[in-house]
């Protein structure tokens, strides 16, 4: 069974895909936020991650609540942890010091999808015009034996994927617009976004 | 056997040998502006595609030698280094580290570049090679037993055990706030991140595979 996949149609305005965000406490880039919040189905914020929906929501804010915010709330700011609390989000405290905060967001999330009713080949089609000019395959975590590629200006033909024999990078992509995987263990796929403000 | 290692105790004194990898001059021409004459590299090396064209005959036309790799399947980092073994084995010089500055920021793509430059310098470059970017640094452990003094008081709070590229069957570690004894270090059961030192001021690991070590630098204007 194949899995296909466009992995820029979050970024679009038109589209039918079903998504939920996640945010994490990082800097925030305000170019594709708007568009991200208002097209997802479910929003949540791992513990400071709230401190910056807070601040890029600013003037705004009782528009952009968030479905929960979960974490160990050692970095969520209390006044802004009060404000959600106040608005009605809820808030999931996650003690385990085992996980992240990102970990734990997402089995929260697995979990609300499946109470709500909301997974190898793999084909991307990467011709959204967002996609900026490259990409790699990188075997994080494990060496991948056999791994074949269509659509990259350097495919793969059951070549190994390994640290140390050979990784991946600065690649980039055909003229067709589609890409597919086939891979043997878990590999991590890479690629650049435009600028919406440089393009 | 057991390699001992100060990781940062290269922020203290002098490097003998100074190179540019390709782009990597023009951040040396910016960063030394007024007085750029006393920041002069030993040599620049890369296909040439990144540095700016008057910045390469700047340096040319002071001196420094420019090596010109057109070889793509390596990244201009990778054949830097090795043009840095041979001048070390040409020179015969005693190097007790390489220090890289830059590499694991912006792209991701070229964040994995840089750590899989590392594990080709594992094997074909006998001298430890470190990576500083940040206030991040990373340095591929090989298998084996190893000693970091970790107290010049440049370490800021944080490290990790990164089993990048191969899962670790057996890590025992001694020094850290969590450590391990022969626990098994793999992406998906377990990755040792946000850890931190006991008061000892030394770690010990011992790996059966190649681990990524990495940990955190201070930030000398906010110390």
């Amino acid at each position: 069974m194949e899995r296909v996949f466009t992995p820029l149609e979050c970024l679009l305005p038109t589209g039918n895909l079903t998504f939920c965000l996640l945010i994490l406490n990082q800097p925030l880039d305000k170019g594709y936020f708007h568009l991200l919040w208002k097209k997802a189905v479910l929003r949540a914020c791992a513990d400071g991650g709230a401190n910056r929906l807070y601040d890029i929501t600013e003037g705004n804010r009782e528009s952009f609540l968030p479905d929960y915010i979960s974490g160990d709330f050692d970095s969520i700011k209390s006044e802004i942890r009060e404000y959600y609390k106040v608005k009605g989000c809820e808030l999931i405290e996650t003690l385990d010091q085992d996980f992240t905060d990102f970990t734990k967001c997402l089995q929260i999330l697995q979990k609300k999808i499946e109470e709500k009713g909301l997974q190898g080949k793999h084909k991307l089609h990467v011709n959204t015009g967002l996609e900026s000019n490259w990409c790699g395959l990188i075997p994080v975590g494990n060496p991948c034996d056999n791994v074949t590629t269509t659509g990259l200006k350097w495919n793969l033909t059951n070549h190994v994927l390994k640290f140390g024999t050979l990784v991946s990078t600065s690649n980039t992509y055909d003229e067709s617009g589609v890409v597919t995987i086939e891979t043997d263990k878990p590999l991590l796929w890479t690629m650049g976004i435009k600028n919406k403000q440089n393009s």
